[in-house]
């Protein structure tokens, strides 16, 4: 044992022991490995700013400050997938100590001892030798943890189609990592072994790991502990130069994305405002998205939460939103490079000239993105829901769409016939648009043009006003308003389609088109307040609208109904049979967030049997016919309706309650291709609140041939 | 090669016709208009002649000021030009006056090749493309849905009952188009923009040196016949009501 100025009391460890004569050494090392770093960002900084178009993202600064908080350190959004959460929270939150277990260690050797104030000394050390045990575990467990979530369970979604998508860099990264670890619990072993004081049973890695070295003399120790300590610096200083050029980068682009992340309303799609004079609309190559689009392909560290609950994937489609990220990155990665190089030669040449840009060797829509993939997004926002790095997958899928219909015109053959229909008849199926107010004619509705002192506009929507199944939740609903004693109206034939479809579909032009029709009829008639049947009609009208001068309050009508029963406004008395479940529409629930009204609709109905399927709430399953997918061929996978409707079936649901007309579409048609007409259907909760107030009519069958008077 | 695209403007296929009380005609309120689609299809082709061989397309329509926008669809599609004839003593003409008129329009201009809808779905003639190619003195082949052109005589496949023949005609040459001709395109943005910058002359029929004097004249538009009420068999036995079924048929009906 060697004699030490500590002592029990006055607990502590020599900072640096052994390590004689290093600052020089250590210094210089460090100065190169920051070096590197910064050139490495400062080569990124470049490629981050070398495509795009503006857009502002640093307003709001309190607003984005609370979001780098809580997703950037505090990890709220990684901890919503629990294990990858604690994987990933133990390596972070464990360096971070670390960290300050380092800057504590290095003041004290350069400032407390030298000045006289040594602190970690006594209790406090015995602490914080503690905390950098427990801290260096914690990351020895998490990248254990992704080790074996890496190569050994290999979840679907760390790949793509079954094949893993690791890269070296991923096995670099984690051999670091554990490496800084290991060698630093060995440094720490060995210096126990050789000084061996009593009081570092509180170093209890450290500590026990000495004991595997009980047989090696002082001197070999020491040389061995020189070795492993210089090993130990170079990983953590090649940890430092490395970020910048491996997935580490996400270090510094995921939390800046989190900063700035949209504070729009979900599923905001940023309308084009200059049709006349552009040549080109929507994005056809990388400089046609935003500058925060290209960024985003940066901050994604491939974890493939995007990809665990997409619809599209899971159905057998070739789309992956992580794919896509993916394989806009590696373009970008191909591009930005020149493009910075050409934009630094142009700064160097005479100011004014316009820099000339490297061509595009390659189509971004059709060969980096392939059209399969493009327009197999159902628009659901699992994708952007779920992902821990706030990537906006959708506006991007959006945005290509728009250069492929507006700038192209080169898209399914089944969307133009709709897109025709919509233009000729305001809506998708291309009925005489005279036929739109046709459900109402027996109810009494009134239309604005006859009574426009009402309080709300029930915008009916192109199902509620043209689908025979569609037609009968608009006249449910409308018996449940009269009921109730709501003072509604419609606007009958002056209606037209709300728009989402179109722009969804990528055409932009159009539904600018049909929403400022609405707009130009609703602001006519002073509407203040709306609501819709329709979740798609409900999003667009409230999110949409407000940017060509629409601005109203909009409801869905399980909002109506959820206050018109907590009001006492209805009574519901008629229990209901069989076993329910609820399918949450996604531009209900992830769109607007309306999870509890539709449910507690449904619990408030006598004899409710309510049974919710495994991908509920957030994690809803799309129906498969959203973002234009209505209208749409689906010829690739399985049908993403009937797997939704085997979902249902997995919980012996006899009835699927929705709060969507696609909805009830697509898991009617779900129903009927499992072959479960009989023990099966799917109702509208307008459909089954109206059953239960006992309003629908007991028809009896038309007898033609009683006798008459 | 210069094409001709001949095309008209009729009520939508969905709309809601209303005929007039007078008789005078159908109430065009809330009409909404479009390019006649087998006009469309002609369009279609007259461009994908253009994209093989390159050239013109000039549209051509006889109809009032709104016809415009038709003549802009086309244009949108990708269309050169356009000719408006707008003359109101051509509005209801017969289709011997529309053809002139369309005649005296086309022989002011290049044409090779020149196409029209088989029929309009307004008021279902089929004549104007027969007598457009009298009047300018040459072939025509009808209700054509395949279409080739080599060198300088076209080849065209017209499906009659149970056959289709291939049918050779030296150009110039009226073709009018036929269903299954081909799928037409979806304009885009960028060309519906250039549309609206496209030149488009109007003129009348004094301009173009026709003198218009119906032969034929719609003398009233009438509703179509109300349909007679259906009949329900009643009766408690589903071979009797068979029975009765099979006798209203055969004696009422008169179809077995």
């Amino acid at each position: 044992m060697e004699l030490s100025k500590f002592s029990v009391g006055n607990e502590g460890r020599e900072v640096f022991w052994n390590a004689e004569n290093f600052e020089g050494l250590l210094f210089a090392f460090t100065a190169v490995a920051m070096a590197i770093f910064a050139y490495g960002i400062y080569r990124r900084w470049q490629m981050w700013t070398a495509i795009g178009k503006p857009e502002v993202r640093n307003d709001q600064i309190k607003e984005r400050i609370k979001l780098l908080l809580k997703n950037g350190l505090f990890q709220i959004k990684t901890f919503r997938d629990i294990y990858p959460g604690i994987m990933h929270g133990l390596i972070l939150f464990g360096f971070i100590g670390l960290l300050f277990g380092a800057a504590f260690d290095a003041t004290e050797f350069h400032v407390g001892e030298p000045y006289g104030f040594p602190f970690l000394i006594g209790k406090f050390y015995l602490i914080f030798s503690f905390l950098m045990e427990v801290f260096g575990l914690f990351v020895l467990a998490g990248v254990f943890m992704a080790l074996d979530r890496r190569y050994i369970t290999k979840p679907e979604r760390l790949g793509y189609k079954g094949e893993p998508d690791n890269t070296p860099d991923d096995a670099i990264v984690l051999l670091l990592l554990g490496g800084i670890i290991l060698t630093g619990f060995v440094i720490e072993a060995l210096r126990i072994h050789v000084t061996n004081p009593p009081w570092e049973v509180w170093s209890f890695a450290g500590y026990t790991l000495a004991k595997a070295f009980a047989g090696v003399d002082n001197n070999t120790a020491r040389i061995l502990h020189k070795v492993m300590w210089w090993t130990h610096t170079f990983m953590a200083l090649g940890f430092i130069a490395y970020i910048p050029y491996s997935r580490l980068v996400h270090m510094i682009t995921t939390p800046a994305n989190h900063f700035m992340a949209s504070l729009k309303p979900v599923g905001n799609i940023e309308p084009i405002r200059d049709f006349e004079t552009a040549e080109s609309f929507g994005a056809g190559q990388l400089e046609d998205f935003t500058w925060k689009q290209v960024f985003d392909s940066d901050a994604c560290t491939r974890c493939g939460r995007c990809q665990d609950g997409c619809p599209a994937y899971l159905s057998g489609k070739a789309l992956s939103p992580k794919k896509v990220v993916q394989d806009l990155k590696t373009y970008w990665l191909e591009r930005a490079p020149m493009i910075a190089a050409a934009k630094k030669a142009a700064g160097k040449a005479a100011e004014g000239t316009a820099p000339e840009m490297p061509a595009a060797t390659k189509a971004m829509v059709g060969e980096v993105i392939d059209l399969h993939e493009l327009w197999a997004c159902t628009n659901c926002m699992y994708c952007m829901e779920h992902c821990s790095s706030s990537i906006e997958h959708v506006p991007k899928i959006v945005n290509m769409r728009q250069y492929k219909v507006l700038t192209e015109a080169d898209f399914a053959p089944e969307l133009q016939l709709t897109y025709r229909n919509m233009e000729n008849n305001s809506n998708p199926w291309g009925v005489g648009s005279h036929l739109r107010a046709d459900w109402a004619k027996e109810l009494g509705v009134k239309t604005l043009a006859e009574d426009p002192n009402v309080e709300y506009l029930f915008y009916v929507g192109c199902s509620g006003s043209f689908d025979e199944r569609g037609k009968k939740v608009s006249m449910a609903f409308a018996k449940i308003l009269q009921t109730a004693g709501v003072s509604f109206g419609i606007l009958g034939t002056e209606e037209g389609c709300c728009g989402d479809s179109a722009m969804r579909g990528g055409n932009e032009y159009l539904s600018q088109t049909l929403m400022q029709t609405n707009i130009e009829v609703m602001n006519g008639y002073g509407v203040k307040k709306i609501i819709c049947t329709c979740p798609h009609g409900y999003n667009t009208l409230k999110k949409d609208y407000p940017h060509f001068g629409g601005n109203y309050e909009v409801y869905h009508h399980t909002e109506i109904i959820a206050n018109l029963i907590a009001a006492g406004k209805i009574s519901l008395k008629k229990p209901v049979d069989g076993m329910f479940t609820y399918h949450d529409s996604c531009f209900l629930g992830r769109y607007n967030n309306i999870y509890d009204q539709p449910r507690k609709i449904l619990a408030a109905i006598p004899g409710m049997k309510l049974a919710e399927m495994d991908r509920k709430l957030d994690k809803s399953f799309c129906c498969g016919a959203g973002g234009a997918r209505m209208w749409m061929e689906e010829h690739d996978g399985e049908r993403i309706n009937n797997m939704r409707t085997d979902q249902a079936i997995a919980v012996n649901a006899t009835n699927i309650a929705v709060a969507c007309p696609f909805c009830l579409t697509m898991l009617t048609d779900g129903i009927k291709a499992r072959e479960k007409e009989e023990k099966m259907a799917s109702l509208d909760i307008a459909e089954v609140v109206w059953r239960a107030m006992g309003l629908e009519e007991e028809k009896p069958s038309a007898d033609v041939c009683a006798p008459t008077e | 090669m210069n094409i001709v695209a001949c095309v008209k403007q009729v009520p939508d296929t969905e709309a809601a016709i209303k005929v007039k009380p007078d008789g005078s005609g159908i109430d065009e309120a809330g009409i909404k208009w479009v390019m006649n689609p087998y006009d469309e299809f002609g369009v279609e082709e007259a461009l994908k002649l253009k994209e093989k061989f390159g050239g013109d397309v000039t549209i051509v329509s006889v109809g009032p000021a709104r016809a415009l926008e038709t003549i802009r669809t086309a244009l949108a599609m990708g269309a050169d030009k356009g000719i408006h004839i707008n003359d109101p003593a051509l509005e209801g003409a017969d289709a011997y006056n529309i053809a002139a008129a369309l005649a005296a329009a086309i022989k002011g201009i290049p044409h090779d090749i020149i196409f029209c809808g088989q029929r309009a779905i307004d008021d279902d003639a089929g004549q104007v493309g027969s007598v457009l190619a009298e009047f300018l003195g040459i072939p025509q082949v009808t209700f054509v849905t395949k279409l080739d052109v080599e060198g300088a005589s076209i080849k065209v496949i017209r499906p009659i009952e149970g056959a289709q023949l291939l049918i050779e005609s030296s150009l110039p040459c009226v073709v009018t188009a036929q269903k299954g001709l081909n799928e037409p395109r979806y304009a885009s943005l960028p060309g519906i923009m250039k549309a609206k910058k496209k030149p488009v002359d109007v003129k009348n029929a004094a301009e173009l040196g026709v003198t218009v004097a119906p032969k034929a004249k719609i003398a009233k538009t009438l509703p179509p016949p109300a349909r007679p009420p259906g009949k329900i068999i009643c009766g408690e036995e589903p071979a009797e009501k068979a029975r009765e079924l099979a006798k209203l048929l055969r004696e009422e009906a008169k179809v077995i």
